[in-house]
């Protein structure tokens, strides 16, 4: 019995469906601008160790910026930490000690990517589950859609109806 | 038929979720209950850092010379983040002189220049017991500061009990800064 209604109904499941996967993949993807605002005197000699700053300068969050890094803002806090990265490097401190210091001030906020922990485990999961859960109603309103179309009369049903009609029209059909 | 129901119902359901989720966060924001700004120090409950600045007065003699924190040691004290360029910092420049005279307050000037800081001390009152000099701002980043005005009030064991970042209003002396003084029996 797939009546009109039905049908609209299942036209909404699966664009309810669809902006929910929309919105699973909007969540995946970061959308990233290049500018830079270093300047050339901050800049390490050796390339190496500068290639190092620069790369941890992008995961790191300029805390007074919406959502830029510290490679990125012109900010004066994120110049000095800029600095304060240069020097930990040139003093031979590693990747992650750097990273641990900064976080140790400033907290997780200062990481653009939140680490992954009991507390964001949830953020990071969600996109996936919104995926999730907007294919497993996709399928599920595909599968009565088949369903619907199944359900078609067979013979005997038929014969059944041609009767009813047949007998109704008898009952009430055109006065002569 | 209720099968049909369901797989109907759950995107609803999901969406309310949701939609009540958001709700509750924009409520908190926009009733004030909830300052997306303010993030909680990570140093609240920890030992305040290790923190030695020349003074801006020189005293002359080699131990006076310097600053820090365990200056202050067996008593409460604040911890003000200022600069002579920051116009917040003028605007709480009342709040603080009040302030001077149920805690000690120790200045930290982020990034200024001595003659700058003297100048805007007179103009504005000093209500600080010692002066640090942070000329390169790397004490800030030490301690986690965002930019000035920032304020940390610490307990007589040297351990941050509150942070505040931006200036100091009768409205934040009043929910904040004045119940943990209170909490700290000064």
């Amino acid at each position: 019995m797939m009546t009109t209604t039905a049908l609209w109904r299942n036209q909404i499941i699966i664009g309810l469906a669809l902006v929910n996967m929309a919105i699973g993949i909007l969540s995946i993807s970061t959308i990233s601008t290049p500018a830079h605002a270093i300047t050339a005197e901050e800049m390490l000699a050796n390339p190496e160790l500068e290639e190092r700053a620069r790369n941890l300068s992008k995961q790191l969050r300029c805390l007074v910026c919406q959502n830029q890094s510290i490679d990125d803002s012109d900010a004066d806090l994120a110049r000095d930490l800029r600095r304060e990265v240069r020097s930990q490097i040139s003093a031979g401190t590693s990747d992650d000690a750097i990273i641990d210091q900064l976080r140790a001030k400033y907290g997780d906020y200062v990481l653009l990517n939140p680490p992954l922990d009991q507390a964001t485990l949830f953020l990071w999961l969600a996109p996936l589950g919104f995926i999730l859960l907007g294919g497993a109603i996709v399928v599920m309103a595909r599968r009565q859609r088949g369903a619907a179309i199944a359900n078609e009369l067979d013979a005997a049903e038929r014969a059944r109806i041609e009767k009813m009609l047949a007998s109704r029209d008898s009952e009430n059909g055109p006065k002569t | 038929m209720s099968q049909m129901r369901l797989s109907f119902l759950l995107p609803l359901v999901a969406f309310g979720i949701l939609a009540l989720v958001g709700g509750m966060a924009l409520y908190g924001t926009l009733s004030g209950s909830r300052d997306p700004t303010q993030l909680p120090s990570v140093f609240v409950d920890k030992a305040a850092p290790q923190t030695n600045l020349p003074r801006l007065v020189q005293t002359g003699s080699a131990a006076g010379n310097n600053i820090s924190v365990t200056m202050f040691q067996g008593q409460p004290v604040l911890v003000n983040f200022f600069a002579s360029w920051c116009a917040p910092c003028r605007a709480e420049a009342p709040a603080l002189e009040m302030l001077s005279k149920r805690v000690a307050i120790l200045g930290i000037a982020y990034k200024d220049r001595a003659e700058d800081t003297t100048a805007f001390l007179q103009q504005y009152g000093n209500p600080f017991q010692a002066i640090g000099m942070d000329a390169d701002g790397r004490t800030g980043i030490e301690w986690g500061v965002y930019g000035v005005p920032e304020t940390y009030l610490l307990d007589a064991n040297g351990v941050v009990k509150l942070r505040h970042a931006g200036p100091l209003t009768r409205g934040v002396l009043e929910a904040t800064i004045f119940p943990a003084l209170e909490a700290l029996g000064s």
